[in-house]
């Protein structure tokens, strides 16, 4: 199985600190590689000499076993492409940014057409091509930025936090297009993500980052095997526990990860598990709510951090659970630290690593 | 990619200025420039000699209207193939720093003293060395301004030092006095202003006409022809042999034109549609005549250098200009 | 008063009546500062882009020099060129450039250079980075990202076009001085006001003055409205 892409002793220095400290890492080619990691701990930067659009300090990048230098950079860039977390647009209409990497391709008229017309419909922005790119909401701006990039149609895609402004509706099929890329033409694709895929339906390998450093390289079931150990590495993937499975009459299982808090779940692991709950998926309240949610738990918020446009707050309901609300919800429920507000999710939402 | 537009730009220089050359070079008519100053080109005599001489000859004129002390320089320094000024002392230098030659006196007028019909200072009927006395004295007394001067070193300006110091006047002391007014101006906003002071000064023909013809002004011309307001114009052309890239045929030929019948009499009659007085007299004919006519000897005295229009040493190959 | 009213009139008389002297005077200021501004953009684009991208050492001392010439007198700048020009001791005098169009062209684009390289470098600059990543990583050349980034700043620089021709078109000194005001052929609107107001024909001065503040206020308002079109 040939790498697509290959970093040795990759150091990146800005001004005296190292966002990227000595990194060696294989790309496979034709897998999902999730990069995880706190802000800040060099997801960006790699992804970036990755992408052929930053140079390292030192270290060395091979594409397709050819070393990347200055000469050949250009013409290597061809078969990657990266999408940025702070999404940007071309101040022209939708059309001609999904069109500019064809463009630069010097792909002819009518397939520039058709292509264009097939990714606009892949993320669900159908119509959309005379609209001026930069009135469209951020979402839908992030959704042009992933038809650009699939229409050139690289064998390295490159995706920085595509999902984390996206509603979870939104960031679902992304991920599904993404995946649904991968499994049909190959695409290699690295992705730094706070929020875990479905773990369980796609293939993927995880990479563990922090402060520039790349800490474990494996499938999530290696990984989160051995960190059970090392709580101070669950910090990568917020709302991880580790619990005992109970199966329960109606398929679903109970797993106990202390504190009295049961989290149930459609899956059906056995034993000593690991599961998690997307901060997305949990619903956040200020009274019990009616619902044929399984999992409800009540709790205080004990952090509050505002990131534009969601909020993210850390609520104590014996466990500490992440829950990611959008601004505006937010301001409704009129919350404050110290709050007792009520935790609920599906079951389906618990998932197993 | 800067690369690329830096060659263009270079390259666009390149084609608008051999454009230019070879348009010059092949496609226009051949270009006389002539250096002159801003009162002549003022009055449009010289647009209607340009009209006048390119229906008849393949050149294009080009004049070129700046101060006097320019349009020498001009010529001193090869600028131009000829200039038209009327500042004997000046051409004087032109000709003997070997810049000019072949020097005609073309044609003549007057400068004149007008001023505000009241006449404060009483100088009706006196000529200009009394009149400038009666108004230095008049002024001693006088609490407002009595003479505005254009004071920005033009021809008419020269000429109001030089009668000055005829006079007998320190021209320093003159124009530190209260009742001096300096416009450093063009002729006309001179005017104005010495209108507007009820003042005198001193103006060339042509303008006073043309702004008394249109009502700008209101003011009366108190000395009329005199000697000491003689106004020569002479062409001079430039030197081929010093400054070898000037048009010295084309030059001679323009003077021929402005020194023959068909020229003299343009210039004679410029204007005479719309002024009830010659803004231009020709001074050929008289000078030629060498009659005793009073003006005759005007001219030679005031404009004739070494005794002749233009000195032997500078007339260059064109005896026949000269008969 | 009275006579800025009569230059009113006269202005309207003139341009109504299709005055072929005018009209000649008016196309030729906008031919020649046309040219002028193109030359400029053509000079002075290639120049913002270095310094509005690359970064590289003594930088800020270019960047000083332009800002400086912002600020050159014109007449100053009229007689270097009249010097440069000169036919027999000017450097360039055997191109017997003095006294042509071109001679005011390549005096107003010199001129307004420094206009365009300082404000198409702010515009530039003010560009997102990230934009030339965008480019880099969808694919383009080092020379494709320049002029995309060119496209992002389009409105700066257009506006940078607009105020060096406003610029060119108004400036008399040079004009003057290496134009010499020659009649059909190097008179253009603003030598013409000169040439009137001295001889006194002040109603015709103020026509003329009119036409340019037109003409000028005809170019602003059209480039506003192209570019509130194109958003």
């Amino acid at each position: 199985m040939t790498n697509t892409a290959e970093l040795r002793s990759i150091t990146k220095t800005f001004d005296e600190t190292k966002a990227v400290d000595d990194v060696n890492l294989e790309i496979r080619q034709g897998e999902i590689l999730a990069l995880l990691g706190p802000s800040g701990s060099g997801k960006t930067t790699l992804l970036k000499i990755m992408a052929l659009i930053e140079q390292p300090t030192s270290g060395e990048v091979y594409l397709y076993d050819e070393k990347v230098n200055e000469k050949n950079a250009e013409r290597l860039r061809l078969n990657c492409t990266m999408i940025f977390q702070k999404t940007t647009v071309f101040n022209t209409n939708v059309f001609d940014n999904v069109a500019y990497g064809l463009k630069v391709r010097k792909t002819p008229k009518e397939r520039i057409q058709n292509e264009v017309k097939q990714a606009l419909k892949l993320v669900g922005l159908d119509g959309f091509e005379n609209r001026r790119a930069r009135r469209l909401s951020g979402g839908e701006q992030q959704r042009v930025a992933i038809a650009r990039a699939l229409a050139i149609n690289t064998k390295l895609l490159l995706l920085d936090e595509p999902t984390a402004n996206l509603d979870p509706k939104n960031a679902s099929a992304i991920e599904e297009i993404i995946a649904k890329a991968n499994r049909e033409k190959g695409t290699t694709v690295v992705i730094a993500t706070h929020n875990m895929f479905q773990a369980e339906r796609i293939p993927m390998r995880l990479a563990l980052m922090g402060k520039g450093r790349i800490n474990e390289v494996g499938t999530p079931a290696e990984i989160f095997g051995k960190l059970s150990k090392t709580l101070a590495s669950f910090a990568a993937v917020e709302n991880t526990f580790t619990g005992n499975a109970t199966s329960a009459a109606d398929g679903t299982t109970f797993i106990d990860i202390g504190s009295e808090i049961q989290l149930q779940t459609t899956a059906q692991p056995e034993g000593l598990v690991n599961v998690f709950v997307a901060p997305s998926d949990i619903i956040l309240s200020r009274s019990h709510l009616e619902s044929s949610a399984r999992n409800v738990f009540k709790g205080r918020i004990v952090e509050i951090s505002d990131l534009g446009k969601l909020v993210k707050l850390r609520v104590d309901a014996g466990k500490s659970f992440i829950v990611q609300i959008t601004k505006r919800s937010f301001n409704e429920m009129g919350v404050n630290l110290d709050a007792e507000v009520f935790l609920t999710f599906k079951a389906s939402n618990v998932q197993v690593i | 990619m800067w690369q690329k537009i830096i060659i263009i730009a270079a390259l666009a220089t390149v084609i608008l200025v051999a454009g230019t050359i070879i348009y010059f070079q092949h496609f226009t008519r051949r270009r006389l420039m002539i250096s002159t100053t801003t009162s002549l080109d003022d009055t449009g005599l010289l647009a209607e000699i340009k009209t006048a001489y390119e229906a008849t000859h393949t050149v294009d004129l080009n004049f070129i209207p700046v101060g006097t002390g320019i349009a020498i320089q001009h010529a001193q320094n090869g600028d131009v193939d000829l200039t038209l000024v009327h500042s004997p002392s000046n051409e004087r230098t032109l000709l003997e720093g070997g810049d000019g030659v072949c020097r005609k006196i073309i044609a003549y007028n007057f400068f004149t003293i007008v001023g505000d019909p009241s006449d404060p200072a009483g100088i009706q009927s006196l000529n200009t060395t009394a009149s400038l006395k009666k108004i230095v004295e008049f002024g001693g007394n006088y609490s407002g301004r009595l003479w505005v001067t254009r004071g920005d070193n033009s021809g008419t300006h020269q000429k109001e030092q030089s009668l000055w110091k005829a006079a007998g006047f320190n021209y320093t002391t003159i124009s530190a006095k209260p009742w001096y007014v300096n416009a450093s101006h063009g002729m006309g906003d001179t005017l104005i202003m010495t209108q507007e002071f009820s003042a005198y000064t001193l103006s060339d023909t042509g303008t006073y006409l043309k702004y008394s013809k249109d009502c700008r002004i209101h003011l009366v011309a108190f000395i009329a022809q005199e000697k000491a307001l003689l106004n020569v114009y002479s062409a001079i052309a430039v030197n081929q042999t010093k400054h070898n890239s000037v048009d010295f045929d084309d030059a001679i030929d323009f003077i021929k034109y402005l020194v023959s019948n068909e020229g003299q009499q343009l210039i004679q009659n410029f204007g005479s549609g719309n002024y009830t007085q010659n803004l231009f007299y020709g001074a050929v004919q008289p000078l030629k005549q060498n009659s005793t006519a009073q003006i005759v000897q005007w001219i030679k005295d005031y404009a004739f250098l070494n005794g002749t229009e233009c000195p032997q040493q500078y007339r260059d190959g064109h005896p026949e200009l000269y008969d | 008063m009275n006579q800025i009213i009569d230059g009113l009139v006269k202005a309207l008389q003139l341009i109504f009546s299709g005055n072929p002297g005018v009209y000649d005077i008016t196309l030729r200021s906008l031919a020649i500062s046309g040219a002028a501004t193109l030359m400029a953009l053509l000079w002075g684009t290639p120049i913002a882009l270095i310094l509005g991208l690359k970064n590289f050492r003594g930088k800020f001392l270019i960047k000083g020099f332009f800002n400086t010439m912002l600020g050159i007198p014109t007449v100053a700048l009229g007689l270097i060129l009249f010097l440069f020009f000169e036919r027999e001791t000017g450097i360039v005098g055997f191109l017997h450039l003095l006294y042509t169009p071109t001679a005011i062209i390549i005096g107003e684009a010199i001129l307004i250079t420094p206009i365009i390289v300082s404000f198409a470098t702010s515009a530039i600059e003010t560009v997102d980075p990230q934009i030339i990543s965008l480019a880099q990583t969808l694919g383009a050349s080092e020379s494709t990202t320049s002029i995309t980034v060119l496209k992002e700043a389009s409105a700066g620089i257009l506006l940078a076009g607009t105020a060096c021709f406003n610029r060119a078109i108004a400036e008399l000194g040079v004009a003057l001085m290496v134009g010499g005001n020659i009649t059909n052929l190097t008179e253009v609107l603003t030598t013409a006001v000169s040439r009137h107001t001295q001889i006194g024909d002040v109603e015709v001065a103020i026509a003329l003055s009119i036409i340019l503040l037109i003409v000028v206020f005809g170019i602003t308002i059209t480039v506003n409205f192209v570019q509130r079109r194109r958003k």
